[in-house]
């Protein structure tokens, strides 16, 4: 109630106005009610109305706050928040290395960046999780729905399609395993066009389109309340030209970091970006580090780098708060995203032949 | 869709003429000021601004669609996905040939054939839709002088004697390749910025940019401090909007690119590996 003016969030006109007719605190004008308002500032008192009910709403949640109650701020022991952690889910990537060095999968509520030269397969992964998010909770899964902002164009439906039919397939094996009830119920809903139609796809062409959509994106997730999984795929693609004013690009991005740990948090969605490698070249030799700047780095809370060694695609967890660095191996396969030896009990099918669509190292010619 | 005037969305009049007195006249600079800048700047309060933000939003964001509509669209019309290459075990492992509506590098030492290929691929696609063709124009953009007619003309005459039995059906083929030679940078961007009229009006079904890397590597010398930024600027910008292109109108775009050696880190200076010149930069 002893809220000074100037922090109310009115209209600066409107302020300017009541400081210099002298008010000070909230309680004020409160106190002195529309009318007497609208004459003292010679504003109608409409408008003077709808101030007060600014005023009202900010006090509330004010006094909301400070008696402790659930407010916009959240406020809970580590115990609570422990439990929460514990029953939440994780979205699994189908290679098992990498679920373990991620401590399960990738993480509800978090924001995780993966960055890597071209071609390793940030973008074979983030298909794989828009599929993996939909594998309904008696598999393991989630059973949430995916958003996929694409701003390099290379999404492929085709991938998709194989990545998706081998999901199923998948879940089929274990359900006639296991023979229970609710797989079987699970697995009708599960299918081909079902996974398809949960994947919601947006094509970014620049950086504004970008800003724009990532704006409209809590609108989008109440309304779509299932989705669990907002892909980002090329973050650094629409920053990394036409930005002479590098300190413009930072704000941005800071921004655009922050609405997107909102995001993560207020819709329990994890939230998966892909970063290019940029080269910095230092005194006498040039590394390789991930692009948009040093400032970027805070913005996700796990890192994952991927690179190559000769032949082998590797996974590197670079930053995480839970999860000790290492690096393991992986496959990018024609059914996905799979580990490097297949597990004992497997699919009938191998899933260790290279993809006939990716191009193998030694041969140049990508699509 | 960012230099979309404000006045175009569903802002009001007097807005608009308010935010044009501090030079915003487009969506990109609404969306790149801050909250408290907007504010200050269209007087309006926190949560005013907060639907005016949503209100442009919505005017320059893109539509969802979902994946399951993209694959019908995809299956409607298959045939048109691809442009075989003819040569089978190439278009096994392509799944088809080279895609349309993405862009498609080919890299090789010198003296490998890349330039040849090329003009193959332009014979291809000026063929009829029956006999694999994309039955259209090309646009040839060539850098290093290597295109030369008489080679297309002996390629298109030897491979296909049947279709192009006649003097006027080779004359009519090599009408529809548009060849511009440009030789430098900021040229070839230029010529890539203007391609989308000339696509509508030449009815082209491929580009072919024959080399990137000659232009960039002769105007960029990477040692010297600020080259390297000015170097992925201009490819990122050339990179997007060739991607746009190929999208928009559902075409195969073709790049060639060099080869360099990538010394690798460490005491001494060794040639290792041998990977594609921009590598890093042009190729996502």
């Amino acid at each position: 109630m002893q809220r000074e003016v100037g922090t109310l969030p009115l209209a600066p006109a409107l302020r300017a106005r009541l400081a210099a007719a002298g008010f000070q605190t909230a309680q004020e004008l409160l106190d002195t009610g529309p009318c007497g308002l609208s004459k003292e500032i010679g504003i109608s008192r409409e408008e003077a109305l709808e101030a007060l009910q600014v005023v009202r709403q900010e006090c509330h949640g004010d006094a909301a706050r400070t008696a402790g109650g659930s407010g916009t701020t959240r406020k809970c022991t580590a115990l609570e928040l422990l439990e929460e952690e514990q029953t939440q889910g994780f979205i699994i990537t189908f290679c098992s290395a990498l679920d373990n060095i991620l401590g399960g999968g990738v993480q509800l509520t978090k924001i995780t960046e993966i960055c890597g030269a071209p071609g390793v397969g940030k973008t074979q992964l983030c298909m794989q999780l828009a599929v993996d998010v939909q594998i309904p909770e008696c598999f393991g899964g989630v059973a949430g729905e995916a958003v996929f902002i694409d701003t390099e164009g290379s999404f492929m439906v085709d991938r998709v399609v194989d990545i998706a039919a081998a999901c199923v397939q998948h879940c089929h094996l274990i359900a006639e395993a296991q023979q229970e009830e609710d797989h079987q119920k699970a697995l009708e809903t599960f299918s081909l066009e079902n996974i398809l139609s949960h994947i919601y796809y947006f094509r970014c062409r620049d950086y504004t389109e970008l800003l724009a959509q990532v704006y409209l994106l809590p609108e989008f997730l109440s309304e779509h309340s299932k989705v669990r999984l907002v892909v980002i795929d090329g973050i650094a693609f629409p920053f990394r030209h036409d930005f002479e004013d590098l300190s413009l690009r930072t704000r941005l991005l800071n921004g655009l970091a922050q609405q997107l740990i909102i995001i993560a948090n207020d819709h329990r969605a994890a939230v998966v970006l892909t970063n290019q490698m940029t080269t910095r070249i230092g005194q006498s030799q040039s590394t390789l580090v991930p692009a948009l700047g040093e400032s970027w780095g805070h913005a996700a809370t796990v890192r994952l780098i991927f690179h190559w060694d000769n032949s082998q695609r590797l996974a590197t967890l670079y930053k995480s708060p839970s999860q000790k660095e290492s690096t393991i191996a992986y496959h990018i396969t024609s059914h996905g995203f799979r580990d490097v030896q297949p597990p004992a009990v497997t699919a009938s099918t191998e899933g260790t032949e290279l993809n006939p669509r990716k191009r193998p190292r030694t041969e140049e010619e990508k699509q | 869709m960012a230099a979309k005037k404000l006045r175009r969305t569903q802002l009001s009049q007097e807005m608009c003429e308010r935010l044009s007195r501090y030079q915003i006249t487009t969506c990109q600079d609404f969306l790149c000021l801050s909250l408290l800048e907007l504010m200050k700047v269209t007087g309006q309060s926190y949560y005013e601004v907060q639907k005016l933000l949503c209100k442009v939003s919505r005017a320059c964001a893109p539509k969802m669609q979902t994946a399951y509509e993209m694959k019908l669209r995809k299956s409607v019309n298959p045939s048109s996905a691809f442009l075989s290459t003819t040569l089978h075990s190439l278009d096994r492992v392509l799944h088809g040939g080279v895609p349309c509506g993405s862009l498609t590098e080919i890299t090789s030492p010198p003296g490998c054939g890349k330039t040849q290929f090329c003009i193959m691929l332009s014979v291809l696609a000026t063929l009829p839709v029956s006999m694999g063709g994309l039955d259209g124009a090309v646009i040839y953009i060539d850098t290093e002088s290597a295109f030369s007619a008489e080679r297309l003309i002996e390629i298109a005459a030897n491979r296909f004697p049947t279709y192009y039995d006649s003097d006027e059906k080779l004359l009519g083929m090599t009408r529809s390749i548009h060849l511009y030679r440009e030789l430098t940078c900021c040229s070839v961007l230029k010529r890539i910025m203007s391609l989308e009229e000339e696509i509508i009006l030449k009815k082209v079904k491929l580009i072919i940019i024959d080399s990137v890397a000659s232009v960039v590597r002769k105007e960029f010398d990477t040692k010297l401090q600020g080259n390297l930024a000015e170097r992925s600027n201009f490819l990122t910008r050339g990179a997007s909007v060739l991607k746009y292109l190929a999208e928009e109108f559902s075409i195969p775009v073709i790049l060639t690119n060099q080869i360099t050696t990538s010394l690798s880190s460490g005491p001494g200076v060794r040639a290792d590996l041998v990977s594609p010149a921009d590598d890093l930069s042009l190729s996502e």
